[in-house]
C-alpha cells in the first residue's frame, strides 16, 4: 500500500483532479474541444519542461529558459520587421537559443559555476538583450507575417476520426514531436544513458570514461534550443513578441519536472513523468479558470500542490 | 597507578571483527604510541575511547576505577582530548575564535563579544604550549597546517570543564612538514611535563622512537605487545605489526611472463609525483607500495589520464598516455578507483547501468540507440566472470554488500578487452570470500596478457599478488623490488628506507 502510494501518489492525485473538474463541469470539461484546447494551452510549457528535463537528469537546472524564450521571439519578430523571410527569422531565433544554452553549458561545465548562479546571470543577460533589441516595446501587427502567426491558428482537421469541426493544433503537434525526440534521446540512446550516469554520480561517471564536460554542455544547449522553440510558438500564438512574454515559463517548467520526479522510485526525472507534471499544471489552470476561481488563488493552489507532492514523496523516501 | 586501562576490548560490525581482543595501559605523564597496519583496529579503538563507538566486550578503568564511555561527552568529562588528522578548524575565523569556539565567548554588556578578552585567553592558551609566534587575531586559514594543529591543541587546553589528562593524536604529522612536526614534538613534551599523557597513533617509526616512552602494537584487532621504546627497535616493531603468514590465500601465477610490454614509463612527473620509471610486461602484476599517501593513488591517476604529465614519457600499449579517462577506456585501460562509493558507483542505479557505463559505445547501433539485449548479455557475462551475487541485474547497487559492490566495479572493468588494469586498494572494505574471488580474477586476467598495476596498504596482499613492487616515498619513486625473496617485514623497512 505504502509503495503504491509512493509510486503512484502523484498519478492518483492527477486522476483525482480530473474527476473533480469533471464533476464540477460535466458539460464542458471532458469534451474533445476542451481537451484539445488544454493541449494547445500547455504546448509551450510542455516544450520547455521536456527540454528542461534533459539538464535536470544531471541534477542541473536552467533558470534562463524563460528569458531565452522571450529573446527568441523578439529576435524572430525583429528580423521579420526588417523584412527577412519567415524561415530566416525562425532559424536565427533557434540559433540564438542554441548558442545561449551552449553559453550556459560552458559556464557550468568549463568554468565550474553552479547552474543556479550561472543561469541566473544569463537569465538577466538574455532578458536585457531582448529589451535592447525590441526597444522595450511589443513588436506586433503588420511586422508579423501571416504565415508565422497562422501556424499557431491552424492544425490538422480531425473530421476523419469522427470529430467534425475539431482540429489538432500544430502547436500541440509540435509539443508531441518534442516529447518524442526528448524521450528518444533520454531513454533510448547512449547520450541519455550517459546523462543519467552523470546525475547518478558525476565523479564515478567521469572515471568510467564519460566525457562529462562535453555532455553537460550539449545538454544545456538542447535546453536552450527547446526554450527558443517554445518562445517562437508563443510569439506565433499571440502574433507578437515582447521581451517578457516567456518569463512565466521557467518556474512552471521546473515545477512540472519536480512533480514528475515524485513519480519515480529513485526520484530521477523522466520525460514521460514530466508530461504528467505538465498536464497537472495545465488542467488545474484550465479547470480553475472555467470555475472562475480568482487567478491569485489559482497561483496559491498550484504552488501548494507542487510543494505538497514533493514533500510527500521525500518523506516517504526518508522512511525507506 | 595507571591513568587508563583498557582490557579485552572487542567490537564487531556484522560478521567482521574490527577489534577482537585489544588492550592498552597508559601511565600518567607518558607518551604512548599505538601502532599497527591498516585494518589492525587502531581507529576503531580510538573511537571506543572517544565514545563514538560502543565496544561489545571489555573493560575500561580510569585511575583504577571502572568507567563507562557511552558518548563523546563522557570522554570529555574524563579529560580526554582528541586531535584528528583532518583539522576541524573553521577557516574563515581568527585563531582566537577557533580556540574559543567550543564554549561561550567572553562578552561585554552581556551581548557584545569582548574581543580583547577573547584574544587574551587565546594568547594565554598558546603560551602554555610555549608558543608566542602565533597572533590570535590572524585568520586561521593563513596559518600552515602545522600551526593550525597547534592552535587546535591549544583549543583543547582552554576548554572549560575537567582538565585534560589524555591527548589522543591520530596521525598528527601526516600533513605536516618536518619543521612543523618538530614544533609539535616540543608541544608534546610541554604537555608531558605538565603531567598529561599522550596516546600517539602513527605509522612513522622514527617519530615513535624519538618521542614515545612506550609502544603498543595491534594486529588484526588484537593486542600483540607493549614495549618500552628503549628496549626495542624498528625491526622488532615491524615484526609485531606484520607477524602473520597468509601467503597461501593468494593464487600463484602459473604461467611465464611474455616479453611484450604493456606500459613503459620513463622519468614521468606530474604535479604530484616525480621520477616514475618502470616497464610493465604483459601478464605482470606491478604493485605500488609505500606509507600512507606516499603517491600511490597519484600514480594511478597519471596512468588513467587524470593528471597531466609534465615531464618524461609514458606509453601504454605502444601509444601515448591517455589524455582523460574516456580515451583511457577506449585504449583498453580500466580503473577500479579507491573510494568505491564516491568514485566508483552510481549507488541508486542498477547493476546493469553501472556495469555498461564505459562500454555504451559498443552496445549501441545507429543514432546511438542502446541495444538492450547486448547490454543485458554483457552484464550477465561479466557478472558471472566476477562471481557477483545479486537478486537481479536490475537491483540498485546500494542494496549490495561492500564485496558485491566492489565486484560491480570489477565487472565494469572486465567488460572491455583489457590491456591494462589499474586497481587502487581493490579489496578495501571487502569480506574475505569476495577478496579471494577478486584475487582469482586478477590472476585470470593477467594470464590472458593484461598488465595489472595494484596499490594496497595491505602488505601481504601486495606481496602475494605482485611480481614486483614499485616503492613511493613522498610522491617520489625510490626503487622497484622483486617480491620473490621479500616478507612483509622486509617490504615495510623498504618503505621506511631513506
Amino acid at each position: 500500500m505504502g509503495l503504491i502510494l509512493r509510486r503512484y501518489g502523484t498519478l492518483l492525485g492527477f486522476l483525482a483532479i480530473i474527476v473533480f473538474f469533471w464533476s464540477q463541469l460535466p458539460e464542458t470539461f471532458l469534451t474533445a474541444r476542451n481537451l484539445i484546447n488544454i493541449s494547445q494551452q500547455i504546448s509551450m510549457l510542455a516544450v520547455v519542461a521536456f527540454t528542461m528535463t534533459i539538464v535536470m537528469v544531471m541534477n542541473d537546472f536552467d533558470l534562463s529558459v524563460g528569458s531565452t524564450a522571450s529573446l527568441a521571439g523578439v529576435v524572430a519578430a525583429f528580423l521579420f520587421s526588417l523584412g527577412y523571410p519567415v524561415w530566416a527569422g525562425i532559424s536565427v531565433a533557434l540559433l540564438v537559443g542554441l548558442l545561449g544554452g551552449l553559453f550556459n553549458g560552458i559556464l557550468v561545465s568549463f568554468f565550474g559555476i553552479l547552474p543556479f548562479v550561472a543561469t541566473l546571470g544569463t537569465l538577466t543577460m538574455f532578458s536585457g538583450t531582448a529589451f535592447l533589441i525590441s526597444g522595450g516595446k511589443t513588436i506586433f501587427g503588420r511586422d508579423i507575417p501571416g504565415t508565422f502567426s497562422g501556424f499557431a491558428r491552424s492544425g490538422v482537421p480531425l473530421d476523419g476520426i469522427g470529430l467534425a469541426g475539431v482540429t489538432m493544433p500544430f502547436l500541440s503537434i509540435m509539443a508531441v514531436i518534442v516529447l518524442f525526440l526528448v524521450w528518444f534521446a533520454l531513454e533510448q540512446t547512449t547520450f541519455g544513458r550517459r546523462l543519467y550516469a552523470i546525475g547518478g554520480n558525476m565523479e564515478a561517471a567521469k572515471l568510467a570514461g564519460i566525457r562529462v564536460r562535453t555532455l553537460r554542455m550539449s545538454a544545456f544547449a538542447l535546453t536552450g534550443l527547446g526554450a527558443a522553440t517554445a518562445g517562437l510558438m508563443y510569439a506565433s500564438r499571440v502574433a507578437s513578441a515582447n521581451p517578457t512574454q516567456g518569463s512565466g515559463l521557467m518556474l512552471d517548467a521546473i515545477a512540472a519536472v519536480f512533480l514528475g520526479m515524485t513519480m519515480s522510485e529513485e526520484g530521477e526525472p523522466r520525460v514521460l513523468a514530466t508530461l504528467v507534471g505538465v498536464l497537472i499544471l495545465g488542467i488545474l489552470d484550465n479547470g480553475l479558470t472555467q470555475l472562475s476561481v480568482d487567478s491569485y488563488i489559482r497561483e496559491i493552489l498550484v504552488g501548494a500542490i507542487v510543494v505538497s507532492a514533493v514533500a510527500f514523496s521525500s518523506i516517504s523516501k526518508q522512511k525507506r | 597507578m595507571t591513568l587508563l586501562d583498557l582490557t579485552h576490548i572487542a567490537k564487531s560490525y556484522g560478521r567482521t571483527a574490527a577489534l577482537a581482543d585489544a588492550s592498552i595501559d597508559i601511565l600518567p605523564g607518558e607518551v604512548h604510541a599505538l601502532m599497527g597496519e591498516n585494518g589492525a583496529g587502531k581507529s576503531t579503538f580510538i573511537k571506543v575511547l572517544a565514545g563514538i563507538v560502543k565496544s561489545d566486550r571489555g573493560e575500561i578503568r580510569f585511575q583504577g576505577k571502572l568507567a563507562t564511555i557511552d558518548n563523546p561527552q563522557d570522554a570529555f568529562d574524563l579529560g580526554f582530548r582528541f586531535i584528528h588528522q583532518e583539522l576541524n578548524v573553521v577557516p574563515q575565523i581568527s585563531v582566537a575564535e577557533n580556540i574559543a569556539i567550543g564554549g561561550p565567548y567572553p562578552t561585554r554588556f552581556g551581548a557584545m563579544v569582548n574581543w580583547r578578552e577573547l584574544n587574551r585567553r587565546a594568547r594565554a592558551a598558546l603560551a602554555r604550549l610555549g608558543i608566542d609566534t602565533i597572533d590570535p587575531r590572524t585568520k586561521i586559514s593563513r596559518l600552515s597546517a602545522g600551526d593550525q594543529m597547534l592552535v587546535k591543541i591549544a583549543g583543547t587546553l582552554s576548554d572549560t570543564g575537567n582538565p585534560a589528562c589524555l591527548f589522543v593524536m591520530d596521525e598528527p604529522t601526516a600533513s605536516l612538514t618536518g619543521e612543523e612536526s618538530e614544533r609539535l614534538f616540543k608541544v608534546i613534551a610541554e604537555l608531558k611535563s605538565a603531567g598529561a599523557s599522550v596516546l600517539y597513533v602513527s605509522h612513522r617509526m622514527d617519530e615513535v622512537m624519538q618521542i614515545c616512552d612506550r609502544v603498543t602494537v595491534f594486529r588484526d584487532g588484537r593486542f600483540v605487545e607493549t614495549k618500552r621504546t628503549n628496549d626495542t627497535d624498528k625491526d622488532e616493531i615491524i615484526r609485531f605489526m606484520t607477524g602473520r603468514d597468509v601467503k597461501d590465500v593468494y593464487p600463484e601465477r602459473t604461467f611465464d611472463l611474455e616479453e611484450h610490454l604493456v606500459c613503459r614509463a620513463q622519468d614521468v612527473s606530474t604535479r604530484r609525483i616525480r621520477g616514475l620509471s618502470f616497464n610493465l610486461r604483459k601478464g605482470e602484476v606491478l604493485g605500488i607500495g609505500g606509507l600512507s599517501n606516499a603517491g600511490q593513488s597519484e600514480v594511478m591517476q597519471a596512468l588513467m589520464g587524470l593528471d597531466r604529465i609534465l615531464e618524461g614519457t609514458l606509453k601504454i600499449s605502444g601509444k601515448a598516455a591517455p589524455q582523460n579517462p574516456a580515451t583511457a577506456w577506449e585504449g583498453g585501460i580500466a580503473y577500479v578507483p579507491r573510494e568505491r562509493r564516491r568514485e566508483g558507483l552510481m549507488l541508486t542505479r542498477s547493476i546493469l547501468q553501472n556495469t555498461v557505463l564505459p562500454h555504451l559505445r559498443h552496445l549501441s547501433r545507429l543514432l546511438g540507440v542502446v541495444n538492450r539485449r547486448s547490454e543485458r548479455d554483457m552484464t550477465q557475462r561479466v557478472a558471472d566472470i566476477v562471481r557477483l551475487k545479486a537478486d537481479s541485474l536490475k537491483q540498485p547497487c546500494y542494496q549490495l554488500s561492500g564485496g558485491n559492490q566492489q565486484k560491480v566495479v570489477f565487472a565494469r572493468a572486465v567488460g572491455a578487452s583489457l590491456n591494462l588494469l589499474l586497481l587502487d586498494e581493490p579489496t578495501r572494505g571487502v569480506d574475505v570470500g569476495a577478496k579471494f574471488d577478486i584475487y582469482t580474477l586478477v590472476r585470470e586476467l593477467s594470464a590472458r596478457g593484461c598488465g595489472v598495476v595494484l596499490t594496497s596498504s595491505d602488505l601481504p596482499e601486495l606481496l602475494g599478488m605482485c611480481d614486483r613492487i614499485l616503492i613511493m616515498q613522498d610522491g617520489r619513486q625510490t626503487e622497484i623490488v622483486e617480491t620473490r625473496d621479500l616478507d612483509p617485514h622486509g617490504l615495510l623497512s623498504r618503505f621506511y628506507a631513506a
